[in-house]
């Protein structure tokens, strides 16, 4: 392509745009550094995902053999959180209970990024009739109690961990698309968006080298804010009985197998329901920094 | 305060209400009826003939169209049908009376999600970047992380066992419900449970809008005209500070419906939420369907509560 | 039977059940059986909770044993058990008189019989309460009456609200006189006549103004028991009065009876221990207490000595699938089928069953043997005609050796115990705790990998009836005490609950000749037909069932024997 010395071309400007964006990177990385519960929320989350990849390997005991120790018993020196109420080892079932938690986690945000993407590019780049319609499906979604259909949907399909990450994943897109139509939205009207479409750069092109690489930071937000959601409708699934099935265990079905026991042997409920709860807030810390970090302007 | 276009659009939006409260529950119909087996199945006397009558006593054996058609009808009459589980109980008089329970344990959660959340925001936002403002915000993000079970598992532990003693165990409904108010102590409990993680999200929402309000001119006249800091802030930067916090009432309360599943069943508490789970693993999916539409309906009507409570809070907004 | 909601009920009254004896002394010793009228409440009010709301009260609908712990308080039948078990006269003033063929039945009626509405028993309302559970309790215990001649008519009625058609077998030469004639003689009748299901009398005047739901409403709702019900809030509590001057016999002592229908019976047995409540367990929840709330009582001093434990009539095991997937189902060739006494089948099954050490079982999944025992004597349970004894049971021996061993000749390379999954359903808490059990034990004892897979109740229902399973939960309470309703239901080509297809010639020829029996002939068959499925290994048993129940010390006669709790008339509130 020919051009005119002294014009910028799009190309130039991307590549400033890409610097920009590294030093952006770079500066965000600085702010989380500087952000201790973030980071303390890292190191607590690499060592649930450690504990998740060990588990593959090795557990102190097993997770399904029962009567290993009197039903109900608390913790001793053999058993470090005690047995449930079949007598297995408490440990043993949260190490692996961190797999269900971190693939439900993980496994949803992926197919919210995909479906939100897809549909909040199209709404957004498109704009019309497609937008209205998609923002009409969107909002109706809004309107639903979203785990009363997760629940639906589970006893519709049947209980696997496959049906659980999709029934959640239906009820989570909303925000996501939101947000991508929202980013794109504003981006196509920018400047240097503006410039690549002048310069002859197609439809594609330009949502991949444009507007998805700006688009990232609120993304990646919205999906860490996103793990502990569907960690916690896992859980409430786990808790209504509609979990993975057994003797997988997860730690809402943990919880919810030692509820009657609170009076005798509450370890059973709290060590899942620790569990669950830190991991939850590290997720949830860590979306705060990272935020705080990407957006400095919605800084304190 | 209603002009003549805040009634033209209560009427739209009052239509709203009944075309969403019909389209979901004809969702969740037309769902529901591709799942297999349901509540009529006996294991003792599996009698095709015998089957097919009771089928027949439900409208089961028609087309699906035709049986939409009557639901659809019955929903316009207030109708939604008899359980499968339970013969001769009529749905609509169930959940009206399930619906006055969960909302009063429901309207506590909301008083607790509101109280709190705000005091939280505001503190946290008057005393910005002092610890005050760390341990408020840290609270906030602790409370939407802990599951609303495992909220409820330690107010269990600490009211229902702990202290038994003081509480004499009533922090829940152990029977059926004995009357309105008259069980106050007992919706205190369940109430901050279902509450807790909101009043977490309300507090994060009124700190952010509380410092942007603080930061505003008619703010600083205000402090410059001599008013004391607690006047300001009541008079002037708490009312406009809430504007967006209404915005979350109507999440709030899908949240509440939803959480209150969890909630009425650890506490025993005989309201919707108890109702949906039951049904829903028994599969009384007549029941299950009128609870959809149940929800849809109040989860309409807490967002046009919202819409009108926007025109109040903010004179400027005109619809 | 097999369950919670639905099933075949329960409903004799056996205290021929040795263990029942003991249980209902000791409950009474806790009272003060022996001076009843001397120190009496003032206030006879019967509290209790139920974890589930009333299915149906309706003879022809009703099936729940939770239903029949109500029912059997507010309607009537020609005959009743006694607490040996024996069928004793109810309405009818004797027992029947039967012809010297076996065919005809003919019953006397209590003349002063009447429904608490005023009306007289007549011996046509008879007429129309059978023809009425016949031609609409195709789902329920109507089938009771299908050897009572004009029964294949009836049952095929359809709209009987509308085209009431009697049973020609039965005829009233005056209003209390009553003949049934049978097809064949049927020597179970008796015993079907005297369970609280499809054959206690309602009266027509008042079921004809709404035939699907005269029984919710307490101003039709009309029985000829002494109680009577008189407010019912669905899935809130029910209430039942005494009926002034009852026409029968002991007069109700207990005036007002209140159930609370509640979210659990973990906060049932908390307002118990309030005082809320008068007893836990009747009303069909003698199993439904929490594991853990049981323990914790029997470390209380005080509560432990008010917590009784009946045995119950109800088995569960290992169903294998012996028929083809049905056609269309999707459902894989079953390794277990074929190969009856011998052969890699026989092996398979036999290996599954010896792999579990059931005494581990009852300790975990039962809690220290708390909600269950090992079933080592036959799939029919202990205490009821048909047991074949304590520890009788092959199958229900651990053997890990000959397991190993079985299971080497039943599937040399491992592909055929690949994939299998095992389905029930989690309703109960027993169910759930058996099938993680015997899972864990496949897998530690055998390695085997066995999928769990629970179902929600009624769906699970629907599957296993219609043959879709390989392997899966099995369970049966039985109806009264009688082997022929352990046989013909489950074990017999074309059995309504025969979920595993399965099917034995030489069973199907001893059961055929004993149910064609007087009892006491018929028991030695039974058992003949119960070992022969034994060397079929036709199941992998797994446990009996038991009812937990808590009585306050002040109450007098209350208990339960295996099958039902007994008669609230019977009891009496002492002061305290």
């Amino acid at each position: 392509m020919a051009t005119a010395p002294g014009l910028v071309t799009p190309e130039a400007y991307v590549d400033t745009l890409a610097r920009e964006q590294s030093s952006l990177w770079g500066d965000a990385w600085r702010r989380l550094r500087r952000n201790r519960l973030a980071l303390a929320s890292t190191v607590f989350l690499t060592f649930v995902i450690l504990v998740a990849i060990v588990a593959q390997f090795w557990l102190p005991y097993s997770y399904f053999a029962e009567g290993i120790a009197p039903i109900y018993q608390g913790p001793t020196a053999q058993h470090l959180l005690g047995v449930d109420d079949l007598g297995r080892d408490i440990l043993s079932r949260i190490m692996l209970g961190s797999q269900v938690s971190l693939k439900v986690g993980i496994g949803t945000q992926v197919i919210v990024i995909a479906v939100g993407v897809v549909v909040g590019l199209i709404a957004g780049f498109y704009r019309g009739v497609v937008d209205t319609i998609i923002s009409t499906i969107i909002n109706i979604f809004y309107g639903i109690p979203d785990l009363l259909v997760a629940l639906v949907l589970v006893l519709l399909l049947g209980r696997s961990l496959g049906i659980i990450i999709f029934a959640i994943a239906f009820t989570q897109w909303m925000t996501m698309a939101r947000l991508v139509r929202g980013q794109t939205l504003a981006l196509r009207e920018r400047e240097f968006v503006e410039a690549a479409r002048a310069g002859g750069a197609k439809a594609n092109k330009i949502i991949f080298r444009h507007i998805l690489p700006n688009a990232l930071g609120p993304m990646i937000v919205q999906a860490t804010i996103g793990v502990p959601m569907a960690i916690l409708f896992e859980a409430f699934l786990s808790f209504l009985g509609l979990g993975v099935p057994p003797p997988t265990p997860s730690w809402g079905a943990m919880a919810a197998d030692g509820f009657h026991a609170l009076r005798i042997s509450p370890h059973i409920v709290l060590a899942p329901a620790i569990a669950l709860s830190l991991t939850l807030m590290a997720f949830n810390f860590l979306g705060d920094g990272l935020r705080d970090a990407l957006d400095p302007r919605q800084k304190r | 305060m209603f002009t003549r276009g805040s009634l033209l659009y209560i009427g739209q939006r009052l239509i709203l209400i009944l075309f969403t409260a019909v389209a979901v529950s004809s969702i969740v119909f037309l769902g529901i009826h591709r799942l297999p087996g349901n509540a009529l199945l006996n294991e003792r006397h599996p009698d095709p003939a015998a089957q097919a009558e009771l089928l027949h006593y439900y409208h089961l054996d028609l087309p699906l169209a035709q049986q939409y058609f009557l639901f659809v009808g019955g929903v316009f009459h207030g109708d939604l049908g008899e359980s499968l589980v339970n013969r001769s109980v009529q749905i609509t008089p169930l959940l009206l009376r399930e619906a006055r329970v969960s909302a009063e344990v429901g309207g506590a959660a909301i008083v607790f999600t509101i109280g709190i959340g705000i005091v939280l925001g505001v503190i946290a936002a008057v005393r910005q970047n002092t610890w005050v403002d760390y341990v408020a915000t840290t609270t906030s993000v602790i409370g939407y992380s802990m599951p609303n079970f495992v909220v409820a598992s330690l107010l269990f532990l600490f009211f229902g066992i702990y202290f038994y003693k003081w509480t004499g165990g009533t922090i829940y409904y152990n029977s059926g419900w004995t009357g309105s108010w008259g069980t106050l102590d007992q919706i205190v409990v369940p109430g901050f449970a279902l509450g807790f993680p909101y009043a977490s999200i309300v507090a994060r929402l009124t700190r952010a809008s509380m410092l942007e309000v603080i930061r505003q001119d008619y703010v600083r006249t205000a402090r410059a005209k001599g008013l004391t800091d607690r006047i300001v802030i009541i008079r002037h930067a708490l009312r406009n500070a809430l504007i967006p916090v209404v915005t979350i009432l109507g999440p709030l309360v899908i949240g509440i419906v939803t959480g209150s599943v969890v909630i009425e069943n650890i506490f025993g508490i005989p309201g919707l939420g108890k109702e949906f789970a039951t049904s829903i693993l028994q599969r009384d999916y007549n029941i299950v369907i009128g609870l959809f539409t149940f929800y849809a309906i109040i989860i309409a009507a807490a967002n046009l509560l919202v819409d009108l409570l926007y025109t109040v809070i903010d004179p400027r907004i005109r619809y | 039977m097999s369950d919670l909601f639905v099933g075949k009920l329960r409903a004799l009254r056996p205290l021929a059940v040795i263990g029942a004896i003991g249980v209902v002394v000791a409950a009474c010793g806790n009272g003060t059986s022996t001076t009843p009228s001397a120190s009496l409440a003032a206030d006879q009010t019967l509290r209790f909770p139920s974890d589930s709301d009333i299915g149906t009260l309706d003879p022809a609908q009703i099936n729940a044993e939770t239903d029949v712990e109500l029912y059997q308080n507010l309607f009537d039948g020609l005959l009743k058990f006694d607490d040996t078990l024996k069928v004793i006269p109810d309405i009818a003033t004797a027992l029947p008189t039967i012809s010297a063929d076996g065919m005809t039945y003919t019953f006397k009626l209590n003349a002063n019989a009447k429904f608490w509405n005023g009306h007289a028993v007549k011996a046509s309302d008879f007429i129309y309460s059978f023809s009425r559970s016949a031609a609409e309790g195709g789902n329920a215990y109507g089938s009771n009456f299908d050897h009572v001649v004009g029964y294949d008519v009836v049952s095929k009625t359809k709209d009987w609200a509308h085209n009431q058609t009697m049973l020609s077998g039965m005829s009233a030469p005056d209003d209390h006189t009553l003949q049934i004639k049978l097809i064949s003689p049927w020597y179970v009748f008796s015993t079907e006549l005297a369970l609280a299901s499809a054959a206690q009398v309602i009266d027509p005047t008042v079921v004809n103004t709404d035939d699907a739901n005269w029984w919710s409403k307490p101003a039709t709702a009309v029985g000829t028991g002494p109680y009577k019900m008189v407010s019912y809030i669905p899935k809130q509590s029910a209430a039942f009065d005494a009926v002034p001057n009852w026409w029968g016999s002991p007069q109700p002592t207990v005036q007002h009876v209140k159930i609370d229908f509640i979210a659990d019976m973990s906060q049932g047995v908390v307002k118990y221990e309030q005082g809320g409540y008068d007893l836990i367990g009747y009303g069909g929840m003698g199993s439904d207490t929490p594991t853990a709330d049981i323990i914790r009582i029997q470390a209380d001093p005080t509560l432990s000595k008010q917590l009784k434990f009946v045995n119950k009539v109800r088995t569960i095991w290992v169903q294998y699938a012996f028929g083809p997937p049905p056609s269309g189902s999707g459902r894989a060739q079953s390794v277990f089928a074929g190969d009856l006494e011998s052969g890699p089948a026989h092996d398979l099954r036999l290996a599954f069953s010896l792999a579990i050490d059931r005494t581990q079982m009852v300790n975990v999944a039962c809690a220290n043997g708390i909600t269950c025992s090992a079933a080592t004597g036959g799939l029919i349970t202990k205490g009821l005609r048909g047991y074949v004894g304590d520890n009788s049971d092959p199958l229900a021996k651990f053997d890990l050796t000959q397991a190993k061993a079985l299971l080497k000749s039943g599937d040399p390379t491992g592909s055929k115990t690949k994939n299998l999954t095992y389905y029930y359903d989690p309703n109960k808490a027993i169910y759930k705790a058996t099938a993680e059990n015997v899972a864990s034990q496949w897998q530690t004892n055998l390695g085997i990998h066995v999928n769990l897979q629970p179902i929600d109740h009624a769906a699970f229902i629907k599957n296993y009836t219609a043959h879709n399973y390989v392997l899966f939960r099995e369970g049966w309470q039985a109806d009264y005490d009688h082997p022929q309703d352990w046989f013909d239901n489950l074990f017999i080509k074309g059995g309504g609950s025969n979920g595993g297809d399965y099917t034995d010639p030489k069973v199907e020829a001893l059961v055929k000749k004993a149910d064609a029996e007087p009892l006491d002939a018929a028991i030695a068959d039974y058992n003949a037909a119960s070992k022969q499925m034994m060397t079929d290994a036709a199941y992998a048993p797994l446990a009996y069932f038991k009812g937990e129940f808590m009585f306050k010390p002040y109450l007098i006669h209350a208990g339960s024997n295996n099958f039902n709790d007994f008669y609230w008339n019977e009891m009496q509130i002492g002061s305290h």
